[in-house]
């Protein structure tokens, strides 16, 4: 389970270029929850992700995964129960290392690394069976650099490592944006397995309503630092992309013009 | 070149190995170029000398030698981490810092070695001929040493370490403390230069506050003449590569230092090192660039 209580993040504190990235964030996401979050560029989607991540720190409010107070333990502290998958296809892999030595990383997640040798054929046998599953050909290129890989692959490669350790909660950043159509519904549909063999708490930032509709069981839309919709149940399963829309230029009824529709609109 | 001028340079190559490792560390590994080792290498030296010409146990005074220039990579670390000093600055700052505190360690602006005890005493009785003993004793820590370091970057540490280097933010999604490891990694990659300097004053008789200099340059070199000849296949060989760079780069030195149709003196060295360097930097790129003029002339 996470919960935000009155989450308020704040960058450039009494600078001239001071940004409310979070204002007020009060959200409980019971366990085994997919949630998806969409809002413009700039509404605090990834703040609030990283937030919870413990890549920024929050300037007040509280953050708890099971009624644990994480709100001072640094990102690295917070590994043993959040696995993340970023939207760059880059950033979630060693472009230097092997596909192997990924993996052996990834496996060692939320762990003190210790002196005992990374990698071992018992390993490399579970690292192969979990890359057959992408179909792409990958448990036969244990050895090949991560950096030779497409885009499309390392994704791929990076959304498995994420599951490689147990974790109860699973960050999503936009991780199909930059993939194309085809590579996306992949990588979508093998998010999905994964979330339903362990049972995860997901949070998945989309920029794609249609995404955001497809999967999980709840939709929040963020807005200038806050939560201006929260759907879930009957009243989600209604829903259209459209109405998606008409809600959202509704909730922001503040003098400004919807003319980033097209980012929204992506269906 | 005598074969006695030969054991001399693939002596000094075996011990400038440890220091190509300790770069290869820093530049390579953690991607943080590192110019400590200039300093480093006169510390590890001038502590070893000074303790044992207080009569101190020699495997005990190149031990803490070797520690002495490992806490001098931990205040580059510190200083680039905790005060956000960029790396090579921080590390050019240790380096100008230790060049007092070397003097100071030794009291003056050398210390002498020849009559003390070193490492070499309790192996002289041993019957191998003593211009034979110092290659092999100086061969056998070098390389005792890269085997050391390629199991470490093997481990589970050692990965990670490896990880913080190609890309951090997913080494600290993955849970891995970044900082420590940078701690970790120029503490050892010190060490190692430190330990070469200690066993350059016991092979060599001396310490001086002025040995140090140009440290930094000849290890790279070690590196890129390694990693161009032999690849990066494995660390194994990489590591390996980094010995053998070191010794092939003495050869070449003092081949073209005793080549008396070339007319060079002793004090061309620096020059000769430079010119060596750039050469093993520009030939890889040249070479790509040949290769890709001559695949653009080849017909389809």
């Amino acid at each position: 389970m996470i919960s935000c209580k009155n989450l308020h993040v704040t960058f450039n504190h009494g600078l001239a270029t001071e940004k409310l990235a979070l204002r007020g964030i009060d959200l409980t996401i019971p366990s085994g929850e997919f949630v998806t979050v969409i809002g413009s560029n700039g509404a605090g989607k990834s703040t609030l992700l990283n937030t919870i991540a413990g890549d920024i720190e929050t300037t007040h409010g509280n953050i708890f995964f099971d009624n644990r107070d994480v709100t001072n333990l640094p990102a690295t502290g917070r590994t043993r129960d959040i696995a993340r998958v970023f939207q760059d296809p880059l950033a979630g892999t060693c472009g230097d290392l092997t596909v192997e030595e990924n993996m052996a990383l990834a496996y060692g997640r939320g762990q003190r690394g210790s002196l005992s040798v990374a990698l071992n054929n018992k390993l490399r046998k579970v690292f192969q069976e979990q890359l057959s599953r992408l179909n792409l050909g990958l448990e036969d290129r244990l050895n090949s650099q991560m950096g030779l890989l497409s885009g499309g692959q390392r994704q791929s490669v990076s959304l498995l490592m994420s599951a490689l350790q147990p974790s109860s909660i699973l960050l999503l950043d936009e991780h199909t944006a930059a993939l194309d159509p085809k590579t996306a519904a992949l990588i979508m549909d093998i998010t999905s397995q994964i979330i339903k063999e362990k049972s995860l708490t997901v949070m998945m930032v989309t920029h794609s309503m249609r995404q955001a509709l497809d999967h999980g069981s709840r939709t929040i839309m963020l807005h200038k630092g806050q939560i201006i919709f929260d759907l879930k149940g009957k009243e989600r399963s209604g829903y259209e992309v459209k109405d998606l829309l008409n809600l959202f230029a509704l909730a922001r009824n503040d003098g400004e013009e919807l003319d980033d529709d097209k980012l929204l609109l992506d269906t | 070149m005598s074969l006695y001028a030969f054991l001399g340079t693939i002596e000094i190559g075996f011990i400038y190995g440890l220091v190509a490792m300790g770069v290869y560390l820093t530049f390579r590994i953690l991607d943080f170029p590192d110019l400590t080792v200039d300093g480093s290498f006169t510390l590890g030296a001038a502590v070893t000398a000074t303790l044992i010409v207080f009569g101190i146990n020699p495997f005990l005074s190149t031990l803490i030698g070797t520690l002495a220039a490992s806490c001098a990579g931990i205040v580059t670390a510190w200083l680039n981490l905790r005060f956000n000093i960029l790396h090579l600055l921080a590390s050019i700052l240790t380096m100008t810092a230790l060049y007092t505190i070397n003097l100071r360690v030794m009291g003056k602006p050398n210390v002498a070695l020849i009559m003390e005890p070193t490492m070499l005493t309790p192996f002289e009785g041993l019957g191998i001929p003593a211009m034979y003993l110092k290659v092999i004793f100086v061969a056998v820590c070098t390389i005792i040493g890269g085997l050391l370091l390629a199991w470490f970057l093997y481990t589970q540490y050692g990965l990670a370490m490896r990880a913080v280097g190609s890309n951090k933010r997913m080494a600290q999604a993955n849970g891995i403390v970044v900082n420590e490891k940078v701690y970790v990694g120029l503490a050892l990659s010190n060490g190692l230069v430190g330990l070469a300097g200690a066993l350059f004053a016991q092979t060599n008789g001396f310490a001086d506050s002025t040995m140090g200099i140009g440290t930094i340059v000849v290890g790279l070199a070690a590196v890129i003449i390694g990693e161009s000849l032999f690849g990066t296949r494995s660390l194994l060989i990489i590591v390996m590569s980094c010995i053998l760079g070191s010794i092939l780069y003495r050869i070449a030195v003092s081949m073209a230092l005793n080549a008396d149709f070339l007319g060079f003196q002793a004090s061309d060295l620096n020059l000769l090192t430079a010119v060596l360097v750039t050469l093993s930097l520009v030939f890889p790129k040249l070479r790509s660039e040949w290769k890709a003029k001559k695949a653009k002339k080849e017909k389809v």
